[in-house]
């Protein structure tokens, strides 16, 4: 509760903060510092020391897997803050207002991660889109932007429509909002008590999710609206925007896991829609010659690996989505703070990055290692966990094979950039003059990402003991 | 589920339950479209160049339609719309102005300070300046 | 302590080494850093020490950090050791750009090499054995020749498909254990089905062959031995493809011995089909770095055929071999940069009659050039005779067939020095000069450790006479 309200008044302030401060470059330092008050708001309830009560009548419910997610979201906005909120001030005339935006979002992400029934769950997703539509086109000069924009909201507003559609059939068929797994069981295995709708609501329920967290076949808004928004509300929307996305999913349809015993069929659909997105993710990626739209098509191949958590509900799986947001988010928002910082978003505009800035190529190949999966990253406990957790499912080893030979086909992008900040001659210009802050960074968040990497036991902890 | 069910008195959740509903939106699409259909197919035409042109109080028309208007307008609007719309709240509040009780007036207090926070935003962004 | 000690060295000194601004200080630091690693790899081999360490590491994940050193591991841990600050000594005389992160990245190599002979978890072998890979991607594709970026970039593709399929196939099995462990006593005691076995095999097998390489699997070797800095070429193929065929005996056989003897036969003749054609092709080699790559090719066909034969004695030829192909194949690169290095090129059609000029390196690679051929006398002699030996116990006309392929390496490596060394002298090697110094230091070392070992084999078999399939 905590969250959710502090995030709110958070949102507020940022509004008046605007208003009140003359001072542009302030109301960053306003907004870390409200972040910081929402983190520690949130481990105080993580901890159970003191915290806000108010009796929601059972609409949400607070447990220590939705609020340890939580905190790494928050840690990962204050990363994006301190690394790119030089750039979100570069990205247009209200600064305090984009701010106040990210901190409704948030608000969105912390209802989703504690919703207790199908009208929360509505609350949230449209708490978490709602600004967004407004950050896409938030650079209302650009046509692209504008495009990016009004498509984000069209297709948006017609998922969240047959999210409602989907919500008003499963009320129709059980009478019920609840999450009780029971519901979600007999509405997939059995087509006798509750008769067609509540199958048919789950599956409108299930298509509108993969829609929000760009799923295939429902991915083809994403490299559209991740291209023309302005790039520092990519990196916010492909990393922490995604990430409660997924968490919302896994949370709707794995609920009480130990219950829930998915037919045959959900299973089939999910291995398709898991090899479609890795597919098409991966393949279109190795074409692109942008990185920006590189790495919008490579946040579909990774929502195809994060789907993996849903294939298969078993311990592996919270474990496995708090690593993978974490190591997911933060390399990410690494990638597009170096890549908001320089003057050609092409590949070949970092052609010999390692020679004009050594720190930036570095940590961005740390970063790149990490999304490839490579040891010694964070991101190759992230894509353990996930195989691991299917393996331990049982039976669906062409499905990691598939996914681990995808895995492979990312490399090949991945190290495009590597390459070309290494082995390719060229002067990599800038923007915008490199800060040593910024350098600083940079190299605390790799060394996170390495750290994660050695000993994940370092961010499960926390969440375990 | 069965303690919802009972709570909320569904008895029958089967797909059948809803064939009245199916065949009353049926009935009443078919309604609509049968009436239109038939006023357009038995109907009497007689088109002149005099009933074609828009009627205006027996005015003749003159210049263009679309005028163009201060975008401030439609800001005002929507904010109107917003606020309007926020107001419908209030008359639940009235109908169990009593039953509710001191909790129900803490609550809608904070309701209205949100709505005056709002207010204040607005006000302080200039959205409601008519002069720039 | 002492397993510990030998991939911290490495990896303590390679950060240091990146953080060194003077290329010379690099250089000297890693050769120092080598040194001392390779007298604890040497202190390792005394029969008193306590050679294992055990540490948590993934409490979550049932994995510890836990390292071992038994015979085969100690083998393939001094073979890391020597080869180096034979490596570094050799090249000492070559100029590299940001030679900081030259030595650096070549040191983390090290570190993941020692990781990969002795880890024994299963997860930490993992670990290290990407690690090793990582930083040879860099050292390729930043100091290698004109190709370098496509060629290195397909060996990082081909080998980190492998290590993904492995990945599979350790998770599969991690689930297989009762405790849910890594361990490689767990992994031992596994008690497979046939089915399970023959599945996970291949999940682990396809990761060992690329690494070896083996036929088909192999098409990555000779443009990344030819476009790599000579350096890195020495490592990848005197102490990395020995990766490959250490899993083997450590990791797949063991683990799976009913798939093992089910798929011998298909993995021996592609072993030595892979054999014939490279020697084949090594026959109209005009470069010397990519005949030495095919020849390797060859060497390690007949080492992965002997293998699956699973015969004692052909093993015990395989461990000797192992160490000893290192050593000879490292000196084959050191004479190939050498020529490189003062000649300006590899091609023997514009080299010839070298031997007037450079006498020492002549003999010195003669001596090389009869190790590779495998003639009595020479270290590969003892190995590649128990080879054969097991080779025949297993089947004659597979034997057979494979000692073709001894006859091949006759005719292509002496017909290399034959070319470079004799005849005419020709424009190219006209003003050539004698080697001097470092390298002529390091091929007499080198070539005395073969006669050596070629006279009294013995400490190598006992070392490793223990291991037996």
């Amino acid at each position: 509760m905590n969250a959710i309200i502090l995030s709110a008044l958070c949102g507020v302030v940022m509004m008046f903060s605007g208003i009140l401060l003359k001072n542009k470059s302030a109301i960053k330092y306003v907004a870390i510092a409200a972040l910081l008050v929402l983190i520690i708001g949130n481990l105080f309830q993580f901890y159970g020391i003191y915290t806000i009560d108010i009796d929601s009548k059972g609409l949400l419910s607070f447990d220590r897997t939705g609020l340890f997610f939580n905190t790494i979201i928050f840690v990962a906005t204050l990363a994006y803050f301190i690394l790119s909120g030089s750039d979100i001030e570069r990205a247009g005339p209200d600064v305090a207002e984009y701010f106040a935006l990210i901190f409704f979002v948030l608000c969105g992400v912390t209802i989703l991660t504690s919703f207790n029934g199908l009208l929360m769950f509505f609350i949230g997703i449209e708490i978490l889109s709602i600004p967004l539509y407004i950050l896409t086109g938030s650079d209302k000069k650009n046509l692209k932007s504008n495009e990016a924009s009004l498509k984000y909201f069209l297709m948006g507003s017609f998922s969240t429509g047959i999210l409602l559609m989907g919500i008003t059939l499963i009320y129709g068929a059980t009478g019920s909002f609840g999450l009780q797994s029971t519901t979600i069981k007999s509405a997939v295995t059995g087509f006798s008590s509750a008769g067609i709708l509540a199958p048919v609501g789950l599956v409108l329920l299930f298509i509108s999710m993969c829609f929000k967290v760009s799923a295939a076949p429902f991915h083809f808004w994403a490299p559209d609206v991740y291209d023309g928004a302005p790039s520092v509300f990519t990196s916010f929307m492909a990393t922490i925007v995604k990430a409660a996305g997924f968490f919302a999913f896994i949370k709707l349809f794995a609920a009480k896991s130990e219950d829930f015993g998915p037919g045959p069929a959900w299973k089939l659909i999910l291995f398709v829609i898991i090899v479609a997105t890795l597919f098409i993710g991966n393949i279109t990626a190795v074409f692109q010659q942008s990185v920006k739209r590189m790495l919008a098509y490579s946040s579909i191949a990774q929502a195809g690996f994060m789907l993996f958590a849903l294939y298969s509900t078993n311990d592996f799986t919270k474990d496995g989505i708090l690593l993978y947001t974490a190591a997911y988010s933060f390399a990410t928002i690494g990638i597009f703070s170096i890549l908001t910082k320089m003057e050609d978003y092409s590949l070949d505009g970092f052609n010999g990055l390692s020679k004009s800035q050594p720190v930036l190529a570095f940590t961005n190949t740390v970063f790149f290692l990490s999304l490839s999966g490579i040891p010694l990253t964070a991101g190759f406990f992230a894509k353990y966990y996930m195989l691991a957790s299917a393996i331990k499912g049982g039976g669906s080893l062409s499905l990691v094979i598939i996914a681990v030979l995808f895995a492979a086909v990312s490399v090949y992008y991945y190290f495009k950039v590597i390459q070309a900040m290494y082995f390719k001659e060229g002067v990599a210009a800038t923007n915008t003059p490199i800060t040593g802050n910024f350098k600083v960074a940079l190299i605390v968040l790799a060394a996170i990402i390495v750290i994660l990497g050695i000993y994940p036991t370092a961010l499960l902890g926390f969440y375990y003991f | 589920m069965t303690w919802l069910t009972l709570l909320l008195d569904v008895q029958d959740t089967s797909a059948a339950s809803y064939l009245p509903i199916a065949i009353q939106l049926i009935f009443a699409a078919g309604f609509v479209a049968a009436m239109i259909g038939m006023s357009a197919l038995v109907g009497p035409k007689r088109q002149t160049k005099d009933k074609l042109e828009t009627f205006t109080s027996g005015i003749t028309t003159h210049g263009d339609a679309r005028q163009p208007m201060a975008i401030k307008y439609f800001l005002v609007a929507i904010l109107f719309v917003l606020f309007d719309v926020e107001v419908i709240f209030f008359y639940p509040y009235a109908v169990n102005f009593r039953s509710l009780g001191w909790a129900g007036f803490v609550e809608v207090l904070m309701f209205v300070g949100f709505f005056l926070i709002g207010f204040t935003y607005i006000i302080k962004k200039g959205a409601l300046t008519w002069e720039d | 302590m002492i397993p510990l000690l030998l991939i911290l060295i490495p990896v303590v000194s390679a950060i240091l080494t990146f953080f060194l601004k003077n290329g010379n200080a690099a250089k000297n630091w890693a050769l120092i850093a080598s040194t001392a690693t390779l007298i604890v790899g040497l202190y390792a081999l005394c029969p008193v020490c306590k050679l294992e360490f055990d540490a948590t590491w993934l409490p979550l994940l049932g994995s510890r950090f836990s390292l071992s050193l038994d015979g085969l591991s100690k083998m393939l841990v001094l073979l890391t050791a020597i080869s180096f600050p034979v490596v570094f000594a050799s090249t000492y005389n070559n100029e590299y750009k940001q030679s900081n992160a030259f030595y650096g990245l070549m040191l983390l190599t090290q570190a993941g090499l020692m990781g990969v002979f002795l880890a024994s978890d299963c997860l930490l072998f993992y670990f290290f054995w990407e690690l090793a890979l990582i930083p040879v991607y860099f050292l390729c594709s930043i100091w290698g020749g004109e190709k370098r970026i496509a060629v290195t970039f397909k060996f990082f593709v081909y080998t980190f498909v492998g290590s993904l399929l492995m990945l599979i196939g350790i998770l599969y099995l991690y689930f297989q254990t009762p405790d849910h462990s890594f361990a490689i006593k767990s992994f031992y005691a596994l008690k497979l089905s046939a089915s399970q076995q023959n599945l996970a095999f291949w999940l682990f097998f396809i990761a060992f062959a690329i690494k070896m390489p083996i036929f088909p699997l192999h098409t990555w070797q000779p443009d990344a031995y030819e476009q790599s800095p000579t350096a890195v070429t020495m490592i990848l193929s005197g102490v990395m493809v020995k990766m490959g065929i250490y899993a083997v005996i450590r990791w797949l056989i063991p683990i799976f011995p009913s798939a093992t003897v089910k798929y011998a036969d298909i993995i021996i003749i592609a072993s030595v089909i892979g054999m014939i054609y490279a020697s084949l092709i090594a026959i109209k080699q005009d470069d010397v770095k990519r005949l030495v790559a095919y020849s390797s090719i060859a060497h390690i066909g007949l080492m992965s055929a002997v293998l699956f034969s699973l015969k004692t004695i052909g093993w015990n030829g395989v461990m000797i071999q192992m160490f000893n192909h290192g050593i000879n194949v490292i000196g084959l690169w050191i004479v190939a940069d050498a020529i490189e290095q003062k000649l300006g090129t590899r091609k023997f059609s514009e080299l010839g009659g070298l031997a007037q000029k450079a006498p020492v390196l002549a003999i010195l690679l003669v001596v090389l050039a009869f190790a590779n051929v495998a003639l009595p006398l020479t270290n590969a002699f003892v190995g590649e005779f128990l080879m054969f030996n097991g080779l025949f116990q297993y089947n004659f006309w597979i034997a057979g067939v494979a000692g073709i392929s001894i006859i091949l390496g006759a005719v292509y490596t002496l017909n290399m020095v034959q070319k470079i060394f004799y005849g005419q002298t020709v424009p190219a090697t006209q003003n050539a000069l004698e080697i001097k110094g470092n390298v002529q230091f390091v091929l007499i070392i080198l070539v005395l450790v073969i006669i050596g070992f070629g006279v009294y084999p013995q400490p190598m078999i006992d070392l490793t006479k223990h291991i037996h399939p």
